[in-house]
């Protein structure tokens, strides 16, 4: 029904609104916000093993610590499109382990968000305008849209005003509002999600609930710790066949650097597979590294380049 | 009744040449890996002209290694020439690192192709897209607007 200006329909990719940006640029966190977010708890949604995250607050401290995620929610004003996200955040497998191992997450059990979230959705859902509240302004709208398009001065449209207006005679007649295009207000806010310092300590998750750790991801989250320790932002790097993109500084303000590719020390990979990943660093501009984890606790790197010798 | 001389059989002149015969002495046991070593010295010596080009068995792994100075003077390389079907480990790839010389892993064709990769230590910051850098000016974009 109503319509975006049209000069926010095609938004460039990296842009968001000015606020979001600044609450999430980590340099621009002051030191006391920066301890604060260190010593926040974040509350994390569980769908299946999916970490999302629903809070402001908690996307804003976990930037703070120098993790990404990605966003994965559509915008309410601009849903059919993918180039700008909106809430939750979901997090890497390897972000949820690091912020579990620093005691900066809690979940709530599965039970307790479903009862909790049953009820506050009916309650919400009878508190927003009811359906006939909702049929009469879409009623009002309707008549007004229409005489908008008979206003508008467009020309050969003379059967077409008369058309419009007869619609527009009859409409108090025979206009029906579906039931499907009732707007349904959820408070996600309410809905299960806010956790008080009380309930904090309650609901630590002290362990993952993922399964048994396979040794490829425990290479990877060693490689993520490793890297993230230094001070480099990392996300996933499906687009380009690794395991993660290595950024020098907030990808916001920055292109990665690296395509990290985690293996064993004594995994085997077929020389044509190294060659392959090797020329798409080099078509991209980025350094392929070769990651592993030693036996002693350290991660040693490889960085693969293009040698020049054509 | 002449008896027919028989062909001459064609000469392999690899198999004649004295570093691939230095080469095979080495005895590491993999005659792909050798061939595959052989070319890129011819390469790197006589197509290249890299100075002081030499091979050595590698200790750890059994392959022939090579090592040169691609200008005179230059610093000494490290080159590890392998068929390009051949299966490699990050492993074995750290230990001729720890030679201590710069490394360049070379992958040999079936076809005698070569291409040479640099392999480092730690994490080696790709160099920056060159300019000069033009902001895509309004025309552009509304162009790209209206084709979307």
């Amino acid at each position: 029904m109503a319509t975006d200006d049209p000069g926010n329909r095609r938004p460039s990719p990296l842009s968001l609104s000015s606020s979001f940006r600044q609450g999430l640029m980590s340099d621009q966190i002051s030191e006391e916000q920066e301890a604060e977010s260190q010593s926040h708890v974040v509350a994390v949604s569980l769908v299946d093993s999916t970490p999302l995250l629903w809070r402001m607050q908690d996307l804003r401290a976990v930037r703070g610590q120098g993790l990404v995620g990605a966003l994965v929610g559509s915008l309410a004003r601009v849903p059919r499109q993918n180039g700008r996200m909106g809430r939750p955040l979901q997090l890497l497998q390897e972000e949820q382990r690091l912020l579990g191992e620093q005691g900066a997450i809690a979940m709530a059990t599965r039970k307790q968000v479903s009862e909790e979230r049953r009820s506050l959705v009916f309650e919400s859902f009878d508190s927003y305008r009811s359906y006939e509240e909702q049929t009469v302004l879409a009623l009002e709208d309707k008549k007004s849209s229409l005489l908008r398009a008979m206003t508008t001065p467009t020309p050969h449209t003379e059967s077409k005003h008369v058309a419009l207006r007869g619609h527009l005679e009859t409409l108090d007649h025979h206009f029906t509002f579906p039931r499907s295009g009732l707007a349904v207000q959820l408070s996600t806010a309410r809905a299960g999600l806010t956790y008080c310092p009380e309930d904090r300590v309650y609901l630590q998750a002290d362990r993952s609930p993922r399964g048994p750790v396979s040794p490829q991801s425990e290479a990877k989250y060693q490689v993520f710790r490793d890297l993230r320790g230094r001070g480099f932002y990392l996300t996933s790097a499906g687009k380009f066949g690794g395991d993660f993109l290595v950024y020098p500084g907030d990808p916001l303000r920055f292109h990665s650097h690296f395509i990290a590719i985690c293996l064993s020390l004594d995994e085997s990979m077929c020389l044509l597979d190294v060659l392959t990943v090797a020329r798409l660093g080099s078509n991209v501009k980025k350094t392929v590294l070769l990651c592993s984890a030693t036996p002693e606790g350290g991660v040693v790197y490889t960085s693969l380049q293009w040698s020049g010798m054509v | 009744i002449d008896r027919c001389t028989p062909k001459k059989q064609p000469t392999n002149w690899i198999q004649q040449h004295p570093v691939y015969q230095g080469m095979k002495s080495l005895e590491v046991g993999d005659s792909a890996q050798i061939h595959a070593a052989f070319l890129v010295y011819m390469d790197l010596s006589e197509a290249r002209h890299w100075n002081e080009v030499s091979y050595m068995k590698s200790p750890e792994l059994e392959v022939v290694l090579l090592e040169g100075r691609e200008i005179e003077g230059g610093p000494v390389q490290t080159v590890l020439p392998l068929p390009v079907h051949q299966n490699v480990n990050h492993r074995s790839l750290r230990r001729v690192l720890d030679r201590g010389f710069p490394l360049l892993l070379c992958a040999v064709g079936s076809d005698s192709t070569l291409v040479y990769q640099r392999m480092t230590d730690g994490l080696v910051t790709p160099d920056p897209p060159v300019g000069p850098f033009q902001d895509v000016d309004r025309r552009h974009q509304r162009k790209r607007r209206q084709q979307d």
